[in-house]
């Protein structure tokens, strides 16, 4: 069973931005992977990014960049 | 001691889908149907007919069901805060996906929550139409990958989220003031319905948990394949296990492909409706069943996509394009299935979706 750990999550309207965000990340070499939107940020069934706690700053930049819109990063233990 | 972090993640979805199930069993026993103690398809179908949107005599019944789920989520996502108007991603998209989802669950004879619960009763005919849902699904999927999105949902007045639950207060109204202005079935599926009340005591609870646990048919394996994470899809198997279970204890199991109740053996129309349901329920975001909870948290997209649904239902009375079930005529088994009309509408659904998805790829809107 996987441990459970702080890691960044960020949260988009749809599951394209969710994608694209995925796609940037593989680009950029930036580590994390796609997750089921934790049920305790939204009642919505969404996709969300699910990256190491420490790049919360650098996603948050290059999602801006990118022109990605998110709908929140949030610091959770997933 | 090591903590069981899987069961303090999933014990929610797992009630859900017990309580599903058990709603499902007691439903059917108390007098639903066979097989179809929930079946949001159907049951949209019925409240269709019961309002005089088709004339099928032996579907029209207003399900108390589908009023419970939608108050039931609404209740639940008042209480947690959860409550909020949003609307605006391509209604009119989502409007027609709602009306094929439904031609392509009425051509297989359920939705995907009543195709789980056929496959508990032993049903082997609903294979077919688990397979198509799977192939359904995993066409959605390449489009999701491709980028396919029918755009975000903004924050609305709580008026707009409140429209759906409001339609489904006033059918409450009617059912048990004014029966007399509605049309209900006096034989078939339609004449077949347990109590009002414990109806809608059954969907207020489905619908309160499903809110609360996020069950969805369509997402469960929608997170299977595109993310690896089996989270939905525990509710899903927690409801084929307990239909099973509850069918071998109350000696209802009947584990056969003919005979079955309210089904077809038309293997090859059952996999292609519910791959029309399937793709299409990607395309929204979530099952038939899901677009009720979400209705009721306050989305007004999924309110439009029911209405969707409720007009497909009434389309595929009118036009013949729903399955009949297999019959026993004169000692001789009949096959039913659909016509030509019904294979005409499927193919006619996926071009449907074919547009729809093409069209809302990156870079369309651009040019």
């Amino acid at each position: 069973m996987r441990k459970k750990e702080l890691r960044t999550i960020a949260a988009f309207h749809t599951t394209a931005a969710a994608m694209a965000a995925e796609r940037l990340c593989r680009r950029e070499g930036l580590e994390g992977r796609l997750i089921p939107v934790p049920r305790s940020v939204t009642s919505d069934c969404g996709i969300a990014w699910s990256a190491p706690a420490e790049l919360r700053d650098t996603l948050e930049l290059r999602f801006r960049e990118a022109g990605l819109e998110v709908a929140g990063v949030y610091l959770l233990s997933v | 001691m090591k903590e069981n972090h899987w069961l303090r993640d999933h014990w929610l979805i797992l009630l859900t889908g017990v309580v599903v199930g058990t709603a499902a069993l007691i439903l059917t026993a108390a007098g639903n149907p066979k097989n179809m103690g929930f079946c949001i398809a159907c049951f949209e179908r019925d409240i269709a007919g019961a309002l005089g949107l088709h004339s099928a005599a032996k579907v029209q019944y207003i399900r108390p069901e589908i009023i419970g789920i939608v108050l039931g989520s609404l209740l639940a996502a008042v209480a947690a805060k959860e409550f909020r108007g949003r609307a605006g991603s391509s209604p009119a998209c989502r409007f027609v996906l709602g009306l094929f989802v439904m031609i392509g669950a009425l051509v297989f004879l359920g939705c995907p929550l009543r195709m789980v619960i056929r496959l508990g009763g032993g049903d082997l005919t609903a294979v077919a139409g688990l397979l198509g849902f799977v192939a359904g699904i995993l066409v959605g999927i390449v489009f999701l990958k491709k980028g396919f999105s029918l755009g975000r949902a903004y924050s609305v007045r709580k008026g707009e989220g409140l429209m759906l639950p409001g339609v489904m207060v006033i059918l409450l109204v009617l059912l048990v003031a004014a029966p007399q202005l509605l049309k209900f079935s006096e034989e078939g599926p339609g004449s077949m319905r347990a109590f009002w009340l414990v109806s809608l005591i059954a969907g207020l609870v489905v619908g309160a948990l499903a809110q609360r646990s996020r069950l969805c048919m369509a997402g469960g394996l929608r997170d299977v394949f595109l993310l690896k994470d089996y989270t939905l899809l525990t509710g899903f198997l927690a409801i084929w296990v307990t239909v099973t279970v509850g069918n071998l204890i109350m000696g209802k199991y009947n584990f056969s492909a003919v005979s079955q109740p309210v089904a077809h053996s038309q293997y090859l129309w059952s996999f292609l409706g519910m791959a029309l349901a399937g793709w299409g329920s990607i395309l929204l975001g979530g099952c038939p069943l899901r677009q009720l909870i979400l209705a009721g948290e306050g989305n007004g997209d999924s309110g439009v996509t029911v209405l969707g649904m409720i007009v497909g239902a009434a389309v595929a009375h009118n036009f013949g394009l729903a399955g009949n079930p297999d019959s026993v005529v004169d000692g001789i088994y009949k096959v039913g299935g659909i016509g030509t009309h019904g294979m005409v509408a499927v193919v006619l659904g996926f071009v449907v979706l074919l547009v729809i998805s093409l069209l809302h790829l990156p870079g369309k809107e651009e040019a």
